[in-house]
């Protein structure tokens, strides 16, 4: 079980960074981008399966963790909280739930495909929750000390 | 010929000091939209840039200026203490998203607040990000094959589905760097509709040939890359940061991404159960 965990995290994180190349991430960011992105997938996953929470929870946890991490990252590195955000997020995108819902619509298996476009939407908003929430609240803790970033 | 250059470079300085106030708040608005453009240009959301302009110009003393910027375009106006007003308009296209260079118009900022840079110097600074190349188009097609990969392997596959969504995603990014590299400009939507369905349709060659077990793994995979993860991220953040429509225009660009792919995908199983006679995927 332990090395399912560590190999997901380790793809995860390596899939993370290759994104962060694909968007022009600068080179001493890598590091902290693939771990951002690996321990939030692991965080998704984890809560998915041992905490048996709904997929749409288990995203919002680990989007909520993802956000924190990268404005700390951002408040430590002094550089725009964008850069570690777009590919942090990027393992929690769901591309499986687009994938699943037109496969299932080719096969004519509607209700399989509304299923997982309710559950692509339910991510999605999940995602956007995580990001709005996590952004609104520390802001202020940290603009008290520094109003960066 | 060297000679002359540096004489001309002089007389330019001598110019440029000995002007009067509304030609020097002219350039400094002009770095300030400079900024915005390459910020907004490169994916950077919209409060970003407004913060940005608003740093430069009054680190530089510009007291009555106006910025409003949208997601295709900066305006901005001031006034001085005669009454003489400046204006401005930038469209900006849609482009490539490019972290690295908000990264460095963010630390040039940075600088500039800290008094390191003259005007002058912070236009050249500007000029150098703008022009700043990223990564070359090798590292970029194999990092594509490897993101593909790993998210291929998280999304259920084994570590030959793994593979061939690597060939799938190094051949999908070869398609994506040829579309950049065209003259013409082919409209997004049409472009992840191939998209989708190049990656599909190599997902099923390597599938075919043998490569993988788990079809749909593969396909998961290898569309990673055409992802609007940077539209949706600045779409929400714009939104929250209530920049309603630059919001709601990055999110119309993120879900016209997805139908495309998810159109692409669609066409090439139609076709291949076209052809194979409704074989099950």
């Amino acid at each position: 079980m332990t090395e399912t965990i560590i190999s997901q995290f380790i793809a995860a994180g390596i899939g993370t960074i290759a994104f962060s190349v694909l968007f022009f991430v600068p080179r001493k960011y890598y590091l902290i981008c693939g771990i951002i992105g690996g321990t939030g997938w692991l965080i998704c996953c984890l809560c998915n399966q041992y905490l048996c929470l709904s997929i749409e929870a288990s995203t919002f946890w680990a989007a909520a963790f993802v956000v924190i991490c990268s404005r700390i990252g951002a408040f430590a590195k002094k550089c725009p909280v964008t850069l570690f955000l777009i590919s942090g997020i990027f393992p929690l995108v769901p591309g499986t739930g687009i994938y699943q819902t037109i496969y299932h619509m080719i096969m004519g298996e509607t209700d399989l495909s509304s299923l997982y476009a309710r559950q692509t939407i339910g991510i999605a908003v999940a995602i956007v929750l995580g990001i709005i929430f996590v952004f609104e609240i520390p802001q202020k803790f940290l603009q008290k000390k520094k109003p960066e970033n | 010929m060297h000679y002359r250059l540096k004489r001309k470079v002089r007389e330019v300085k001598i110019e440029i000091r000995g002007d009067n106030r509304m030609n020097r708040e002219k350039e400094i608005l002009d770095l300030a939209a400079q900024a915005g453009n390459v910020l907004l240009e490169n994916g950077a959301e919209i409060f970003r840039v407004e913060e940005t302009m608003n740093r430069i110009s009054q680190y530089y003393g510009i007291k009555n200026s106006d910025f409003f910027v949208m997601s295709s375009g900066i305006f901005l106006t001031a006034e001085d203490n005669g009454g003489q007003m400046y204006a401005k308009v930038k469209h900006i296209p849609i482009n490539a998203v490019h972290l690295d260079r908000i990264a460095a118009v963010n630390q040039l900022s940075r600088e500039i607040e800290e008094g390191q840079h003259t005007v002058e110097e912070a236009g050249t600074h500007l000029e150098k990000i703008a022009a700043m190349k990223g990564k070359s188009d090798i590292t970029r097609i194999l990092f594509s094959g490897l993101g593909a990969g790993c998210f291929c392997y998280l999304s259920g596959g084994t570590l030959w589905d793994g593979l061939a969504a690597f060939a799938a995603g190094l051949l999908l990014y070869c398609f994506i760097i040829w579309t950049e590299k065209r003259e013409k400009e082919i409209s997004r939507i049409v472009i992840h509709i191939t998209g989708g369905f190049l990656a599909t349709f190599f997902s099923v060659v390597f599938f075919l040939l043998g490569f993988g077990t788990n079809l749909s793994s593969i396909v998961i995979g290898s569309i990673m890359p055409l992802l609007p993860g940077v539209s949706f991220t600045n779409s929400i953040r714009d939104l929250a940061n209530r920049d309603y429509i630059a919001g709601s225009i990055r999110m119309i660009d993120a879900l016209l991404v997805c139908f495309g792919i998810a159109l692409g995908v669609g066409l090439m199983y139609i076709l291949y159960h076209k052809a194979t006679g409704g074989m099950p995927i």
